[in-house]
């Protein structure tokens, strides 16, 4: 049973992250703003096994995250296959101290994708009412959730990295 | 002799994987078609521990005074209005069911609220929900255990609205942001900054005169509508406990 776990160590916290998703914790956001969690996961898990699987799993997650949203009009899962297709093509770098600040430079980048993403859905939706006050709130939540993302992002992927390339060596 | 035979293991579907990631990829469409149903009573589940008991009770007493008050008021005109006119809607408190909020997001893209009550306790989709101040929102998607509210913030979130003192109707929209906006399609609209919103009367989604909120600021640069900014009386990101409305009223 231990060795289950080991081995499938990055599948289970991957079924961890609608849970991060829907628990949503106040005392961690900014500005009411969450970070972006799955990039959490995605990044490492790109960074290990690739583009393709880093954007399988990209819309994987994409179809989870999407059911526990109420809204039907618009999807996370572009952003997501995006990002994880463009986490594959980065190399993992020997030196902890820059490797460290990367993983928040890079969230930072796939979360501003993702939020863009989702930002051009809710414009192209409401192209028509040409509702200029959605702009603004808009921004708030890219800029926070950028942030945000990037803060914690050395802190969390390091870790997951760190992880799943222990439960890979188990193999 | 040469076997040219192809070597079976070479094509894609003798590959366990590749099955593994079709039957994965079958289930996650499961998940997405089921709206996470299965996720949101796994998390039901879950946190049940830390469910919120009487913390803020304060807020939530002092939100209570002020929605009963301006509750009175209303009650008190519709109830005159009703003498004259006989044939209005009225709104029952037999069916309401209390829930806890379990999971929130107030801030961010999704605004949504996920109640410990769901199709088992009798909760339909539709059904409206309120908390300490007055309206939240309305119930979206239901699971066994759970139930998810759009809240009046989101920008899925579209309600005919009643200003009571000059008695017109309009319509709140939600923006993504903590103010929803109320959209006047008149131009001469008479409304002022600390005018009243309620459910309207001629609503069918919703029961009547339920408290939503005060018009805080007037945009009139518009040329055919006046819009406003509404400042909700019910604080989802405080709220732990509501009440779900049936959808008969």
């Amino acid at each position: 049973m231990n060795k289950f776990l080991t081995k499938k160590l990055s599948i289970i916290s991957f079924i961890f992250i609608p849970i991060i998703f829907l628990w949503h914790p106040s005392w961690l956001g900014f500005l009411d703003v969450q970070p972006y969690w799955p990039l959490f996961w995605l990044l490492p898990w790109s960074m290990i096994n690739g583009s393709i699987n880093g954007l399988i799993f990209g819309l994987f997650l994409g179809l989870i995250l999407d059911s526990l949203t109420l809204d039907n009009n618009f999807t996370q899962i572009p952003g997501l296959i995006f990002c994880g297709f463009l986490f594959g093509r980065i190399k993992l770098n020997s030196d902890i101290f820059v490797g460290h600040f990367r993983y928040g430079l890079i969230c930072s980048f796939g979360s501003f994708l993702c939020g863009t993403f989702y930002f051009l859905q809710i414009l192209l939706r409401n192209f028509s009412d040409s509702n200029s006050l959605m702009f603004i709130p808009s921004l708030k939540n890219i800029l926070a959730e950028v942030f945000l993302t990037g803060f914690f992002a050395p802190f969390i992927c390091s870790q997951l990295l760190r992880m799943f390339k222990f439960s890979r060596g188990k193999l | 002799m040469l076997d040219i035979r192809r070597i079976s293991s070479s094509r894609w579907w003798h590959k366990k994987k590749s099955w593994i990631f079709f039957g994965i990829f079958l289930f996650l469409v499961f998940v997405r078609i089921s709206k996470g149903s299965l996720y949101k009573d796994f998390f039901y589940f879950i946190s049940r521990p830390f469910w919120p008991g009487q913390f803020q009770k304060e807020v939530i007493l002092k939100s209570i005074d002020q929605e009963s008050l301006i509750k009175l008021n209303l009650l008190k005109k519709d109830n005159i209005r009703l003498r004259e006119i006989l044939s209005l809607q009225q709104s029952s408190n037999k069916d309401n069911i209390s829930a806890v909020v379990i999971s929130r997001k107030t801030g961010g893209w999704w605004r949504q609220i996920i109640l410990n009550k769901g199709s088992k306790d009798g909760v339909e989709i539709g059904s409206t929900v309120t908390g300490p101040g007055g309206l939240l929102g309305r119930v979206n998607n239901t699971s066994l255990f759970t139930s998810s509210v759009t809240l009046l913030t989101s920008p899925e979130s579209k309600l005919g609205v009643w200003v009571d003192r000059s008695q017109i109707n309009g319509l709140l929209v939600g923006l993504g942001d903590d103010q929803p906006s109320l959209i006047l399609y008149s131009k001469d609209a008479d409304i002022k900054v600390g005018d009243f919103v309620s459910s309207s009367p001629a609503s069918s989604l919703l029961p009547p005169n339920i408290p939503i909120g005060i018009i805080q600021s007037i945009d009139e640069t518009l040329q055919s509508k006046k819009t406003a900014k509404v400042l909700l009386l019910a604080q989802p990101q405080l709220i732990d406990w509501v009440q779900i409305l049936q959808v008969n009223f």
